[in-house]
């Protein structure tokens, strides 16, 4: 009973701290600590089988990765390609899509909702689909690219072009993001800029790179950093579609990580290698923020 | 003369007969009862098969068992964290030697059983270890030291449609070259049922996936993964020709994106009656001869994988059997668990009843052993298990990361590369990994 009281008078003493306790145990619990973990691991060499405990070997794993590994250097382009390419094509084609959505027609709610349907559709089924689309015996895509008199590609299973093969199942998928919140960057946009441009006599390009372009930026970033982030990190489509392959064609930094820690057990170096697509990704991020800020 | 003896030999055989029923009495299998056992499965057809009979055991020992089952990745990864613990409470877990074998040994996970097999004590009379296939005794064999026994053996063998062969007149491949030949004389020619093309071969070509079937290829050109002073061999020369025929065969009798095939895809395309020929583990059978799915049932023929120049065999023979780590503290009760498991009896009913393909000899020659299974696949398998070989993985401690960098040779093969390059860049690498994960 006393306790009891005890306790309550703490808690009103001290809200914030009684309060927030919970959530703070589990940030440190399930982030904190395992990203401390990532680091302490990533100076050692550990490979799960032996009995010896983790060794310490300093900066040896990311020596060896930047100078020795031809696999993870070849991750890292990769990880930038796919990157470059996906945000790419995504931003083009989502930035296009709001433009046209943001006209008034009939039934634009529904046309809207159905755009968006991609995005929550579930990763490794979409990945499964578009396996049997590429598919270069049974598939639908060569017979496509067969009616314009292009192909017929093996896609994904072509070292040459696994790569773009999977940036356009990423853009499948996430152009609606880059639609979205494009569409809400529209709405906010002034009409007095618009107004005067109409007098002056321009013309309806001048408008959208003179006024609407550079008005969306801000937003166009924040829709940018989004995806950057996701397609450095993408993992599903790519292991689900390819594992990586043919050979290591489509071997990202994400999947080859995966490969060195839970497939051959080498804990310490898949660390390091985490460590470092943590630094590109927090790089990347940094780097976004700045020009928008720089801009804004 | 020759009459004695088969005198001599028959009541040798009667005296037997009367004295093993007797003896068979006296094996003591309740020395362990009330024991209780911890026993991790892997989802897998002989687990389903053997499970229903789990109480045939605890009846007959008093033993009571605690099974887990987990899907494959799970599992292995289950089981490795758990040795590693030190900590563990496994007693008997399922295990492919040629996987994980020299790890798990070197890190003085296993208990070997020799001893416990030539222990009257604890070994029934009519266990018959000899009954077992000889090779896939041998694949249970760890750095000269007995894992546990045989529970379900696959070989890479050829699987060909006999329709095709016969309608085309072409003969059954027995040696590389007219393997080959056949895949090029079919490629291209009417199979399936709307008479539409298909491909002279189909095998797997994914990295890491295709390197236990191309293990039939490289021995059977006479070369190996890694040679007897423990330094990569399957870059010699007839290394490199086998590499360069796997992946002439798949680039230019196989189909388009096969550097992206693993079984499950490999095996599609040959059960819709797209190849006219397979060659993969004959323990996809169940797959190919599944009337729901495929289209080939009845169709095809299960060969003893092709003989190379020399008359090499090529058939690899790889084993699941039965494990205990050294931690184990009923490790006399594991034991009569692994002993009963792979009795002729209990052989017998899950090859019986699910066609798990058993490593028995004796079973294979009961004809209640055939019900489930092909009858030229008793063929392939029996022999097979006899003149192949148990290395269809490189005998390393880090096999996972070895197999990847074997695979992007083969990869490399069947897009057309300079296999020879990709062969030393493969030993390379095997060589380096070696020396990382197996210094002393």
């Amino acid at each position: 009973m006393s306790s009891g009281t005890g306790w309550s008078r703490f808690t009103d003493r001290h809200p914030v701290p009684v309060f927030t306790l919970p959530s703070v145990v589990v940030v440190a619990v399930l982030m904190v600590f395992p990203v401390l973990y990532t680091l302490y691991m990533s100076v050692h060499s550990w490979f799960a089988s032996s009995l010896t405990s983790p060794e310490f070997v300093g900066l040896a794993n990311f020596r060896r990765a930047f100078l020795d590994d031809e696999r993870f250097r070849n991750a890292l382009w990769l990880t930038v390609y796919f990157t470059g390419l996906a945000t790419l094509l995504q931003l083009v084609l989502g930035v296009a899509l709001a433009l046209l959505l943001n006209r008034p027609f009939r039934g634009k709610g529904v046309v809207r909702s159905i755009f968006l349907l991609p995005m929550v559709a579930t990763p490794v089924a979409i990945a499964l689909v578009w396996m049997m689309m590429y598919n270069p015996t049974l598939g639908v895509m060569n017979y496509l690219v067969g009616l314009v008199g292009l192909g017929p590609y093996n896609w994904v299973s072509n070292a040459a072009i696994v790569v773009p093969a999977l940036a356009v199942v990423d853009t499948w998928e996430w152009t609606p993001l880059i639609t979205l919140i494009t569409l809400a960057g529209l709405a906010t946009l002034p009409l007095e800029p618009y107004e005067s441009a109409v007098i002056d006599g321009a013309s309806a390009a001048q408008m959208f790179w003179r006024i609407t372009l550079p008005l969306l930026r801000p937003t166009i970033i924040v829709a940018l950093l989004f995806r950057a982030i996701d397609c450095l990190k993408t993992f599903d489509i790519i292991y689900v579609m390819t594992q990586g392959g043919p050979g290591f064609a489509s071997e990202t930094l994400n999947v080859y990580t995966f490969q060195v820690g839970l497939f051959y057990f080498h804990i310490g170096y898949a660390s390091s290698l985490l460590v470092i697509l943590f630094a590109l990704v927090l790089g990347v991020s940094l780097a976004l923020i700045k020009v928008r800020r720089g801009s804004w | 003369m020759q009459a004695l003896r088969k005198w001599s030999i028959l009541s040798v055989v009667l005296a037997l007969a009367l004295v093993s029923p007797a003896l068979a009495q006296q094996f003591n299998w309740q020395q362990a009862k009330g024991t209780q056992l911890r026993v991790l499965l892997n989802k897998h057809p002989w687990q389903a098969a053997i499970e229903p009979h789990l109480k045939e055991f605890e009846t007959l020992t008093g033993v009571t068992l605690v099974t887990e089952v987990y899907p494959e990745d799970q599992f292995r990864a289950k089981v490795l964290v758990e040795l590693a613990s030190g900590a563990s409470s496994i007693d008997v877990f399922m295990s492919m030697p040629a996987q994980e074998g020299l790890k798990y040994m070197r890190a003085g996970w296993l208990q070997p059983v020799d001893e416990f097999l030539k222990n009257p004590a604890v070994t029934a009379p009519d266990y018959n270890w000899k009954d077992f296939l000889e090779k896939t005794r041998e694949a249970m064999v760890v750095e000269g030291k007995l894992v546990g026994p045989p529970i379900q053996v696959e070989n890479t063998s050829l699987m060909y449609r006999k329709d095709v062969f016969q309608k085309y007149n072409v003969k059954v491949p027995t040696t590389l070259d007219e393997l080959e030949a056949a895949a090029k004389a079919l490629n291209g020619k009417a199979m399936t049922d709307d008479g539409q093309p298909g491909f002279g071969i189909v095998a797997r070509g994914k990295r890491a996936a295709a390197t236990s079937q191309f293990a039939a290829y490289l021995h059977a050109m006479g070369s190996t993964w890694i040679g007897p002073n423990r330094e990569p061999m399957f870059n010699n020369e007839d290394g490199v020709k086998a590499l360069e025929l796997y992946g002439r065969l798949l680039r230019t009798y196989g189909p388009p994106g096969s550097e992206n095939n693993h079984w499950y895809e490999a095996s599609s395309i040959f059960s819709q009656g797209k190849a006219a020929m397979y060659t993969d583990a004959n323990s996809l059978f169940p797959v190919i001869e599944d009337a729901q799915k495929s289209k080939v049932v009845g169709k095809v023929g299960y060969a003893l994988f092709p003989r190379g120049p020399k008359g090499q065999y090529g058939s690899t023979v790889a084993a699941w059997g039965l494990a205990m780590p050294k931690s184990s503290k009923n490790q006399k009760a594991a034991w009569l668990f692994m002993q009963w498991a792979t009795a002729k009896e209990q052989v017998l009913a899950v090859q019986s009843e699910k066609g798990v393909l058993g490593a028995r000899e004796s079973v294979w020659k009961d004809p209640k052993g055939l019900t489930k299974v092909p009858a030229d696949l008793r063929e392939s398998l029996t022999v097979g298990s006899k003149v192949g070989t148990p290395l269809w993985n490189p005998p390393v401690v880090a096999v996972a990361e070895c197999r990847d960098a074997i695979g992007a040779a083969i990869v490399t093969s069947i897009q057309g590369g300079d296999v020879k390059v990709a062969a030393n860049k493969a030993a390379a690498d095997v060589k380096r990994i070696m020396a990382e994960t197996e210094k002393k």
